[in-house]
């Protein structure tokens, strides 16, 4: 195997020589896939000059550096908003970042910096305010203005993780609806989102990133922008590279730059990213001319409360673009949340800058890391677990009792949740105090038919706050925790959180 | 076809739609109903077309209920959707498609107005009529 980045094939200089004169042979990579299949990788490797890509999704992790201009008398702005949301001011006096998730702090999730992005890139007038720490040589204390794109000095995007290489699938296997990053997913696995652009995915079609690298040209946000690094969460041995870029935002447009709410969870931008991939060596030619049958992602459930979420399957973009997938015998719908058309479209636009030769390829001053851990957040000190706070000593009764035995039993022991269990001590139903008063009110004897048999239930191991969250989007004040044999071993409630907050001095 | 049955104090509590169905025996669907103790409002999908659909709407009229047809019942701002399918795949009854140039394609008839769609819509650009 040779030197990564290598040019074997042909170099940069002779690419750009070739988009000059204007004979540059230049095809998306949907039509480079398309053309390598029909006549075979070598001889596409050989005929095409630049592979361009595209993708258009939620990146969240996105935002842009401004700067104002200073006012008179000046100001040391540590605190500024950009229609109400929040930006970060704790740089020099006149600089802010602007992050794409933060809220507005009067509109909440309906908008945010991915909106005020997109209203300043659509020259729309934005409100400005900004509250100044006050010295000697700053001694405004507050400013109140409105600003268009124009009217700033730099507008810089500035992308902390862009263009995943590729993302998992979401589904969900709990019974009521999940709204997430991933949108919104129905109970009982009723459908699958998948994000990313398949056989268009800038970092897919040169996955050991051979051509991408810091300093490599690419389109941005509808203008051109450059890779200056790896992106965060870079984790590319297991094929999710992200990218660091940047771009003048001035230069950008709404059509590829879009403020988006996604329901329940909070506000992003949508990036178009488009990278060219100069077909420099074989291994390059070869990455470029993998089709969505051959790009694999993972189906993932987000049922699970969990960084660890559990693969269900392993499916191709292929299958996903189909707009169904099979899960457990079923088929199920499958809906992209980034955008196909647009991603197209970035390829397409790219493709067309080359052709014109408005665009040129640049080599990169330095390659990308293939390996890089991604280490997760260790919680250092004991944080408290289900097991750490559920009443151990658990009042169970059988579904043969009736409601007298069991209203004696919750007044007895000053209880509410009593489960009902089988003769091996499994789980087979519950009832609460409310439903014994229910009973007595309707005249009803057995437990049988008062009892809940549908049980929402912890785990000893569970991690408080998920339990926490359980409880109240079931409207419930209790659950039963059970082993892996579904044997009751204790019993968690609000009352047990309580104490908690009041033991660690919240309350 | 889809229709608006807009009911009045006086025959809010007559079981109109049930009559219906067993007389016309046309099998009209309840998309969405409105009660309040005063009026009511119910949209429904009804099924046949011809001489069958005008017996259907005569049958309410003559009941005292005003039908109105419901022309459109959702609209996609075209200039807002970005043609991702956010709304594509919670959509229960797959009135909601992406066709094979990744455009967003709404047939009406599979609708049920969940209105799912709405807020599975990142850039709000479904309003239901």
């Amino acid at each position: 195997m040779g030197e990564r980045g290598e040019e074997t094939l042909r170099t940069y200089e002779e690419i750009n020589e070739k988009i000059k004169r204007g004979d540059a042979t230049v095809m998306t990579a949907d039509e480079f896939v398309e053309y390598a299949k029909t006549h075979g990788v070598e001889a596409a490797a050989k005929e095409v000059d630049v592979v361009t890509t595209g993708t258009f999704g939620a990146m969240c992790s996105s935002g842009a550096f401004l700067n104002f201009g200073h006012t008179d008398p000046p100001i040391k702005m540590y605190r500024c908003w950009l229609n109400d949301v929040p930006a970060y001011g704790a740089i020099a006096a006149v600089d802010v970042y602007l992050g794409a998730a933060a809220l507005s702090e009067t509109r909440g999730l309906e908008y945010g910096g991915g909106h005020v992005i997109e209203d300043l890139v659509s020259g729309r007038v934005v409100e400005l305010r900004g509250e100044g720490f006050v010295t000697d040589c700053y001694p405004r204390r507050y400013v109140e203005t409105t600003i268009t794109l124009e009217d700033l000095n730099q507008a810089i995007l500035l992308n902390p993780r862009n263009a995943y290489q590729r993302y998992n699938a979401a589904t969900n296997t709990t019974d009521r609806i999940l709204y997430t990053y991933m949108g919104t997913l129905l109970p009982r696995m009723g459908n699958v989102n998948f994000s990313g652009s398949g056989q268009l995915s800038p970092l897919y079609k040169d996955k050991d990133f051979e051509t991408i690298g810091v300093g490599t040209r690419i389109f941005l946000g509808g203008g051109v922008g450059y890779v200056i690094g790896e992106g965060t969460q870079h984790n590319p041995q297991n094929g999710f590279g992200t990218l660091m870029v940047r771009g003048d935002l001035k230069g950008m447009s709404s059509r590829f730059l879009r403020g988006a709410t996604i329901h329940k969870y909070g506000v992003t931008l949508y990036v178009g990213v488009g990278i060219p991939i100069p077909i420099i060596n074989m291994r390059v030619a070869r990455s470029a001319s993998l089709s969505d049958e051959e790009i694999f992602t993972d189906v993932v459930d987000y049922g699970v409360p969990s960084s660890n979420r559990p693969s269900l399957r392993k499916v191709s973009y292929a299958e996903l673009k189909s707009g169904k997938i099979v899960l457990n015998d079923r088929s199920v719908p499958a809906s992209p949340l980034s955008s196909l058309k647009k991603a197209r479209e970035v390829a397409e636009t790219l493709k067309k800058w080359i052709l014109d030769g408005e665009f040129y390829v640049s080599k990169p001053v330095e390659l990308l890391p293939t390996y890089r851990e991604l280490k997760p957040l260790k919680i250092k000190g004991i944080e408290p677990r289900v097991k750490d706070i559920m009443s151990k000593n658990v009042i169970t009764a059988k579904p043969s009792d009736n409601v007298q035995y069991v209203a004696n039993l919750i007044v007895r022991h000053g209880i509410d949740h009593v489960p009902i269990v089988d003769e091996e001590n499994r789980l087979v139903g519950i009832v609460t105090s409310w439903d014994i008063a229910k009973a007595v009110a309707q005249n009803k004897k057995s437990l049988q038919e008062v009892m809940t048999r549908r049980v929402i239930t912890a785990k000893q191991n569970e991690a408080i706050d998920v339990v926490a969250k359980r409880l109240s989007s079931y409207g419930i004040s209790g659950a039963p925790v059970v082993d892996e044999k579904n044997h009751v071993i204790g019993v968690v409630t609000t009352n047990d959180l309580a104490k908690l907050l009041e033991g660690k001095g919240y309350l | 076809m889809r229709f608006r049955l807009i009911y009045n104090h006086k025959n809010l509590s007559k079981p109109i739609l049930a009559e219906a169905i067993l007389k016309t025996k046309v099998l009209i669907n309840i998309l969405e109903a409105k009660v309040t103790p005063t009026a009511g409002e119910i949209m429904v999908d009804v099924p046949v077309e011809g001489e069958k659909l005008r017996e259907v709407i005569r049958f309410f009229e003559d009941a005292g209920v005003t039908v109105k047809e419901v022309a459109q019942i959702l609209e996609i701002d075209m200039g807002r959707c970005m043609g991702c399918g956010a709304c594509v795949s919670p959509c229960p009854t797959q009135a909601l498609k992406l066709t094979k140039d990744w455009e967003i394609e709404f047939d009406e008839k599979k609708c049920v107005r969940c209105m799912i769609c709405v807020d599975a819509c990142p850039v709000k650009a479904i309003k239901f009529t």
